[in-house]
C-alpha cells in the first residue's frame, strides 16, 4: 500500500499542475477604428442690424441713426452668415402706448453660401407719424426675433 | 392684423422693399387683405399698374385657387418690383 502510494504521488502532483495550468490570457476584442468626425458648415445667423435713412451700394447703412424726419425712408441693414437656406423676416411697427401697429412686413429669401449683407426699408409718401417704432427681424420663421431695433419718428 | 383703430394712425400707404447682395435673392411683401381689396386694387396700389394682379396671383397660387375670392386678413406675397 505504502510503495503504491508512493508511486501514484508523481502522477497526482503532475495532475494537480496540470488542474492549475492558467488559462490563456483572453482574446482582447478588435479594436474598432474611431469614426471620421464630420464638421457640418455654419447654419445662417444675423449678426445684427443697423438703421439709417440711406444706404450704400454695398447695402450697409451709410450713417447709423435711431431717429428719424417724417419723409425720411429708413432702411434697416442686417448682416447675415453661415450657409443653407435663409428666410429673413423684416417687421415693422408703431406703438402708442400699450397699443402696437404692424407697419409693414417684408421677407427676403435665399440659399446662402457665405457672409451677405441685406436690407429692408419703408416709406410713406405722407409722412411718418411722430412717435415710436421699431423693427423686427426673424430668422427661418424662428418665433422670436434675433434682432429688435427701436427708433423714433420727430 | 389688429382690427383698425380709430386711434392709430393710417398706415396703408406705407411702402416696403428689400435686397441681398446674396445672388437669386427673392425679396416679396406680406400684404393682408382688407374688406374691399382686390387683386387688382392690391397690384395698383404696389405696382401703379392694375394689370400686375397676375404677378401677384401666380405669387400665391398656394393660397390663392381663384384670382377672384380673396379674403379680408389673408397674407399675400407681393413680388418686388422689377
Amino acid at each position: 500500500m505504502k510503495k503504491l502510494t508512493a508511486s501514484l504521488f508523481p502522477l497526482l502532483l503532475v495532475g494537480a499542475q496540470a488542474c492549475s495550468k492558467s488559462e490563456p490570457p483572453p482574446t482582447p476584442p478588435p479594436t474598432v477604428a474611431a469614426a471620421p468626425t464630420t464638421t457640418l458648415p455654419p447654419a445662417p445667423s444675423v449678426s445684427g442690424a443697423t438703421l439709417g435713412n440711406a444706404i450704400g451700394a454695398d447695402k450697409k447703412v451709410s450713417a447709423a441713426s435711431e431717429t428719424f424726419a417724417a419723409k425720411d425712408t429708413i432702411y434697416a441693414s442686417v448682416e447675415t452668415a453661415g450657409t443653407g437656406h435663409v428666410k429673413l423676416r423684416a417687421v415693422w411697427s408703431f406703438t402708442k402706448g400699450t397699443k402696437t401697429a404692424q407697419v409693414n412686413e417684408s421677407v427676403l429669401e435665399f440659399e446662402s453660401a457665405g457672409p451677405a449683407v441685406n436690407e429692408f426699408h419703408v416709406s410713406k409718401p405722407s409722412g411718418w407719424p411722430h412717435g415710436d417704432y421699431k423693427v423686427e427681424i426673424f430668422v427661418n420663421d424662428a418665433a422670436a426675433p434675433a434682432v429688435t431695433k427701436s427708433f423714433k419718428v420727430g | 392684423m389688429p382690427p383698425e383703430d380709430d386711434d392709430m394712425p393710417d398706415f396703408s400707404d406705407v411702402q416696403g422693399g428689400a435686397s441681398s447682395t446674396a445672388p437669386a435673392a427673392k425679396a416679396y411683401e406680406v400684404y393682408v387683405v382688407k374688406s374691399g381689396d382686390s387683386l387688382s386694387k392690391i397690384a395698383k396700389q404696389h405696382y401703379g399698374n392694375a394689370n400686375e394682379w397676375k404677378r401677384i396671383f401666380e405669387a400665391n397660387t398656394d393660397v390663392l385657387k381663384d384670382p377672384d375670392k380673396i379674403f379680408p386678413g389673408q397674407k399675400l406675397k407681393i413680388p418686388a418690383k422689377g
